[in-house]
């Protein structure tokens, strides 16, 4: 969920709500700023960038199958620049763009079918390729009707393709084929949506086999992702949850309240540590569960600064880091040397301006998100 | 102090530590008037400041209550019928020391301190005049505190800074006294540096540790947490540690966080150097794990926010320690015991 702002102040949940009143690149354009400003966090940025797609793909104006994944990959760009150490954005283009790609190719399969047993006249080539040369293999050089319900009811619009060269308008047929695609994609949008959703809730599933009674469970920075895990487990075994923070709380300021609270009405104990080295902590801890912001390719896991300093204390004393991920974060990319990189996040925080002395004196680095090499990691716990 | 004042214990504070820590020792406030009638003023004033941390470090506890014990030595009259090397430890001594122990627990040095001024009232004759035996004492803590406090230090830093490379990047974590007196020690042998500081969030003594050094003229990266550990090593050249003890199978104990600190920087090849009082040892006692010698933070101590003071460093991640006796980087502290 969004975090609660005052209301003058671009929220996720707001830009969420508006997306249908809002002009499409007044939502995209909000969307690149929220991810800037990092105020989109962890598991709504995949949420976030789905419905951004699924805009894409019903409001933006589209007569081929490469247009539209021109018009995807052009987004998909902008929002993965807009915020370059989050795998995830890049995942759920890629997914979006296979998904296009596979409807595409399963209606001209089905229309070849139709073909053989139909003696539909096929329609002439429209040549409306945009002239980005797209990945895609599956060309649609010819648009042939397909003879469905849906394309029988609909209305076709017929807009003339904007900015091509070879202005050939569209025929009916084909517009009516590229409407039948869109609501297909839309529904596959909506299905990895629902894959999003439920990925927590699918893993937290696995949770009473991975936590046995009477454990003591660290949970360093814990995401909605390893939240949802301890309360399942909560829910079924006795046991007692370390909670630990890179960075100071005020004094009173209990961290992960509400997660205390839920899991402490199931009976089970957590501890808070204020502390940031582990290693004392380790000897009584029995597992670790650290939430993954991307999985590599190799395995090498993107994690919450501090995470490593975690799994690295487990390894010293033979405990096992158990890591949380949705499918929809395996990414592809091998971990090279600029995604093993760190991110540098605001200082301000560590240093008050007020204390001009120390201002000057601190080049001060805060490193918000790291990498997990795969050598630290015993489990991972997925939704398949 | 640097901390918060709190307030005066109410109910027995320890009822909120976790089962699993319960046998972990902790520092609490005792008001004066509930103190034994016989400890000396002296002793109680450096029992309230070192249970309110005003006293934290190790020797800066030592040195404090070798001077409170001066005080007390003193002030003492043998009564009619004793003799001082029977009377002075059991009816005197040990009061004020089970006092400053109720304050805190003691630190190594400390114990160690005691042990060599016990051992030195035992070979008094019963036949020592009083005022003998008292000048004798007097005379032994100033030497103690001289030879093991202010020339170590000077001696450990000497040597340390000679490990600083020109040109290098020496990393730290948090704030220790010998660590800060090498490397103020090194720039003024001339040499040019950068200090890295990896700050503990709970204690931020890194901070004023930076500034002291960027009012040197010393270029200082700070990390405000342990999240910058891996970044900060990446440019280090060897890492320069401060220790509360080292145990006899050559664990350190240190502030929590510098077992993460030195397993990185061994990980990562970077030399781990900790800078250590032969005081600070103790050779009789192992240590194992964290869970073995610590204290509980006592303004952390809830379940709403729990914190051990010290962690334990295999002597496996020590590339070498450097004490006022003997240094070198070749061998582990086992040996260097």
């Amino acid at each position: 969920m969004a975090p609660s702002q005052t209301s003058y102040a671009p929220t996720l949940g707001k830009l969420l709500k508006s997306l249908n009143s809002q002009p499409l690149e007044a939502s995209i354009e909000s969307l690149v700023y929220l991810l800037k400003r990092r105020q989109v966090k962890g598991d709504d940025i995949a949420n976030a960038i789905a419905h951004m797609l699924l805009q894409v793909v019903a409001k933006s104006k589209w007569q081929s199958v490469d247009q539209l994944l021109a018009k995807v990959s052009n987004t998909g760009l902008r929002l993965a620049q807009s915020a370059p150490s989050e795998q995830v954005i890049g995942n759920v283009v890629r997914r979006v763009m296979g998904l296009i790609r596979d409807e595409a190719s399963e209606d001209r399969n089905a229309d070849d079918m139709a073909d053989s047993v139909s003696d539909l006249s096929q329609l002439p080539t429209t040549p409306t390729m945009p002239s980005r040369p797209g990945p895609t293999p599956l060309r649609a050089a010819t648009l042939p009707m397909s003879r469905s319900m849906f394309n029988l009811l609909c209305v076709s619009e017929t807009v003339s393709s904007p900015g091509t060269g070879a202005s050939t308008p569209m025929s009916q047929g084909a517009s009516a084929n590229m409407h039948a695609l869109r609501s297909e994609v839309i529904d596959g949008i909506e299905e990895i949506m629902d894959e999003i959703s439920q990925a927590d809730d699918q893993i937290a599933g696995f949770a009473d086999i991975q936590i046995h009674p009477g454990d003591y469970v660290l949970a360093y920075l814990p995401s909605p992702t390893v939240e949802r895990f301890l309360v399942k487990a909560a829910a079924k075994r006795r046991f007692t949850v370390f909670l630990a923070s890179g960075d100071r709380q005020e004094p009173g300021e209990v961290p992960h309240a509400a997660l205390c609270k839920k899991l402490n009405g199931l009976g089970v104990n957590t501890i808070s540590l204020a502390s940031n080295g582990l290693m004392a902590y380790m000897p009584r801890v029995n597992k670790v569960v650290i939430g993954a912001k991307a999985v590599y390719a190799n395995g090498g896991v993107s994690t919450e600064s501090g995470c490593s300093i975690a799994a690295r204390a487990a390894r010293e004393y033979s405990k096992p880091v158990i890591v949380l991920s949705g499918v929809y974060k395996f990414c592809p990319a091998d971990p090279s040397d600029d995604v093993t990189e760190f991110e540098r996040g605001d200082s301000s925080a560590f240093v008050d301006y007020a204390d001009g002395e120390a201002v000057d004196a601190l080049e001060v680095e805060n490193i918000v998100a790291e990498y997990l090499p795969p050598q630290y990691v015993d489990v991972y716990v997925t939704n398949l | 102090g640097r901390r918060p004042s709190i307030a005066v214990v109410k109910e027995d504070p320890r009822s909120s530590i976790p089962e699993c820590f319960s046998h972990v020792p902790m520092a609490k406030r005792i008001q004066t008037s509930q103190a034994h009638k016989d400890v000396h003023p002296a002793v109680l004033a450096v029992g309230q400041q070192m249970a309110t941390f005003a006293l934290k470090d190790s020797i800066a506890r030592l040195e404090a209550t070798l001077l409170a014990f001066k005080k007390v030595i003193e002030s003492y009259e043998t009564p009619k019928g004793n003799s001082l090397s029977r009377h002075f430890v059991p009816h005197v001594l040990n009061p004020q020391i089970e006092y400053l122990t109720e304050c805190r627990p003691m630190s190594f040095p400390m114990g160690n301190a005691i042990r060599f001024l016990k051992s030195q009232v035992n070979k008094f004759d019963i036949d020592t005049p009083e005022d003998e035996a008292k000048e004798s004492l007097l005379e032994f803590i100033d030497i103690f505190i001289n030879e093991r406090i202010t020339l170590a230090e000077v001696v450990i830093s000497k040597n340390a800074a000679e490990l600083i490379d020109e040109d290098g990047v020496v990393l730290t974590y948090g704030r220790h006294r010998l660590v800060e007196k090498t490397i103020l020690r090194a720039k003024a042998d001339g040499k040019n540096f950068a200090v890295s500081i990896i700050d503990d969030p709970y204690d931020q003594g890194g901070k004023e540790l930076a500034k002291t050094l960027q009012q040197a003229g010393i270029r200082v990266f700070y990390s405000p947490n342990l999240g910058g550990l891996r970044a900060h090593l990446e440019r280090a050249s060897n890492v320069l540690l401060g220790t509360e003890a080292i145990f006899a199978n050559g664990s350190l104990l240190a502030p929590a966080g510098t077992a993460d600190v030195a397993m990185a920087a061994s990980a990562a090849n970077v030399k781990v150097v900790a800078l250590c009082e032969t005081i600070n040892f103790d050779r009789e006692r192992v240590s194992v794990d964290s869970l073995t010698y610590n204290e509980i933070d006592p303004e952390r101590c809830s379940v709403e926010s729990f914190r051990l003071m010290f962690d334990n460093t295999h002597s496996k991640y020590i590339t070498g320690v450097i004490t006022e006796f003997e240094s070198g980087t070749d061998f582990a502290p086992a040996q260097a015991i």
